[in-house]
């Protein structure tokens, strides 16, 4: 679904991934596990086709087609959906009409039929209970007056609402409580099949206890230095990130 | 030429004509450049025209001036009884209000060109002497030749009257049109005016209001929606002169492409007007480098125990906001579309009528940014 061979990113002058290389398959949960400032959060901003991320050399291919040459839109459109660390307030944009605006836009792109206000509130209905969502949120502007957890959980609502076919989830679990973390969690899981594929970035293996991945990997640095499975998250959590560091210096010497 | 436009759409003195026409000057100096003949008041309207105007909630009270002149054609006008009087033609007055009204009156001025460059004035008056009015105003004109529009309104609210005036201008490139409107309000008086400015060669609005009369109140709300070439001046003139008096500015400003928008709001306290209150917002919207906002809030006070607010900003789309859009399927034009409606609605939440508030939202919509017009 997703390969991404040798990224080098730069933000602002400054290189930030240096040789990132990914392949996730449909159907798997990646974790990116890694220490503050290693490019975690620059690898989901380039997913999703933010400005002012320069991929200086490298390829990301997804489904088959040439990921960075898609526009934002086009992208989501295609079934990549990035949940933002910092979900963003905008004042005086209702959010169930942006919602069904991105739905149907979405639909739009894919030549599917537009879904009619029933048909888009009985969805939203469905899933905004599997995330403990009030009604009222609704009908607020997008984000606005929303408190920490509410945005990260309306972004869970976002992605269960249009189904995309890979979720990168960029730092999700920061700011949450146990309870909301569940909610988080509870959300992904039901959204777990053969066909859609997950990327979680997280700082803390805390969030895998209830998310647990195929495949974890440590980003550090720019690049990946240690691939496994869900007990590397477990050795992670025992001897912290310097343990990694420590063996990249051990390989190198 | 451009002397003589300044001394007709001027006021005050030389020096203050020539201040208050500061940033509108070149436009000014282009029409001036031309020369008009006589506009015709029985010019023929286009159907596609007629269709902006025809709205269904206004039939049997709806006003059509052509070129200036109320037309017997366009106009679709039931005898309302006394209180409301249309003008016949071309007369001091389109429409006068005595007494309480409780359906809107819907007044349209329509520009219509000639084979050359042509001229139109109306000078219309209403008085509200008591109770409660609601007036629509519109303006339209026809693509051509160039047409020079002037209006001269002069509205007269008695004690305790209220008047919630809505005023869409909305003018394609080669229609020029220059307001002024002149407000006195009574004891407890109030008007809620909401203007919405859209297009046009030169727009140009100016609007004084005297809080003559203690407890008077004025609520203005308005917006420019400008692109292409528009160019759109908006000077504010509130003078608060009796006691306890309120006024509540709220204006928005968006300028796409090469358009140009120009907001100038100055409220006066006079001595003596104590207790009175003056709140004033102005935030602006530029779309593109080549797009141009100027913006100026003046506040002069003379009175004592007043309470003063104003504000102004000029700035650009929120980055973060329209990324925020566009990763979740929506497209670029549209998420742009949905943040610049989004900037603009506080302006609009005050129509109270939900009808009336959804056409300005649509026909502003539809007028930025750049990619096809509606009909409202």
């Amino acid at each position: 679904m997703l390969k991404i061979e040798n990224l080098h990113v730069r933000v602002a002058g400054k290189e930030i991934l240096k040789g990132l290389s990914l392949e996730v398959k449909a159907g798997e949960v990646h974790a990116i596990m890694g220490p503050n400032g290693a490019g975690k959060s620059t690898l989901g901003n380039v997913l999703a086709g933010r400005e002012g991320y320069e991929v200086t050399q490298g390829s990301v291919v997804y489904e088959g087609r040439n990921l960075l040459e898609l526009e934002p839109e086009e992208r989501a459109a295609e079934g990549v959906f990035l949940a933002f660390q910092y979900p963003v307030e905008i004042p005086g944009v209702n959010n169930t009409y942006f919602l069904r605006t991105a739905l149907n836009a979405q639909r739009k792109h894919r030549g599917e039929a537009e879904l009619d206000s029933m048909q888009f509130l009985k969805r939203v209905r469905e899933k905004l209970a599997v995330l403990h969502l009030k009604d009222e949120l609704l009908h607020r502007a997008v984000n606005e007056g929303f408190s920490g957890g509410e945005k990260k959980r309306n972004e869970i609502f976002q992605m269960a609402l249009l189904e995309p076919k890979l979720a990168i989830l960029d730092e999700t679990d920061s700011g949450l409580d146990i309870d909301a973390l569940k909610m988080v969690a509870d959300g992904v899981n039901a959204m777990r099949s053969p066909g859609r594929a997950f990327v979680v970035v997280t700082h803390y293996q805390r969030l895998l206890d209830y998310i647990v991945p195929d495949f974890v990997h440590v980003l550090a640095d720019g690049v990946i230095v240690e691939s496994g499975d869900a007990s590397l998250a477990q050795k992670l959590e025992e001897h912290g990130y310097a343990w990694i560091a420590e063996r990249k210096l051990a390989g190198a010497a | 030429m451009s002397a003589a436009l300044l001394e007709e759409f001027g006021r005050g003195d030389a020096r203050a004509r020539e201040e208050s026409w500061r940033y509108s000057k070149m436009a000014l100096r282009s029409l001036a450049q031309q020369d008009f003949v006589a506009a015709d008041p029985q010019a023929e309207l286009p159907e596609a025209l007629r269709a902006r105007f025809d709205w269904r909630e206004t039939r049997g009270r709806r006003v059509v001036l052509v070129n200036g002149v109320v037309s017997g054609r366009y106009s679709d006008f039931d005898d309302v009884g006394a209180m409301v009087t249309v003008g016949e033609t071309g007369g001091a007055y389109a429409v006068r209000i005595d007494g309480k009204v409780d359906e809107p009156v819907h007044i349209v001025y329509v520009g219509v060109p000639s084979t050359q460059p042509s001229r139109w004035q109306a000078d219309t008056s209403m008085v509200v002497v008591n109770g409660f009015a609601r007036m629509i105003e519109q303006h339209l004109g026809v693509d051509g030749a160039g047409v020079l529009g002037s209006v001269h309104r002069r509205i007269d609210l008695g004690e305790g009257a209220r008047l919630d005036l809505m005023s869409l201008c909305d003018l394609p490139e080669s229609v020029a049109l220059y307001r002024l409107l002149e407000v006195r309000l009574g004891a407890k008086a109030a008007l809620h005016a909401t203007h919405v400015l859209l297009g046009g060669r030169l727009q140009r609005l100016d609007m004084q209001v005297e809080l003559a009369g203690e407890q008077a109140r004025l609520e203005s709300r308005g917006v420019f929606a400008l692109r292409g070439r528009a160019h759109a001046d908006t000077q504010l003139d509130v003078r608060h002169v009796a006691r306890d008096t309120v006024c509540d500015i709220v204006w928005r400003g968006v300028a796409d492409e090469r358009a140009r928008g120009i907001f100038h709001g100055a409220i006066t306290v006079a001595a003596g007007a104590d207790g009175s209150d003056a709140k004033l917002s102005n935030k602006n919207l530029l779309l593109s480098s080549s797009a141009e906002i100027d913006t100026q809030p003046v506040l002069e006070i003379y009175a004592d125990e007043v309470k003063a607010a104003h504000g102004a900003t000029v700035g650009q789309i929120d980055e973060r906001a329209l990324f925020y859009l566009r990763s979740r399927g929506i497209p670029l034009v549209e998420a742009r579309r949905m943040m610049v409606t989004a900037f603009c609605r506080e302006v609009l939440d005050g129509v109270a009528d939900a009808d009336l508030r959804e056409r300005l939202a649509r026909r502003m919509q539809a007028a930025l940014p750049a990619d096809g017009l509606q009909d409202a």
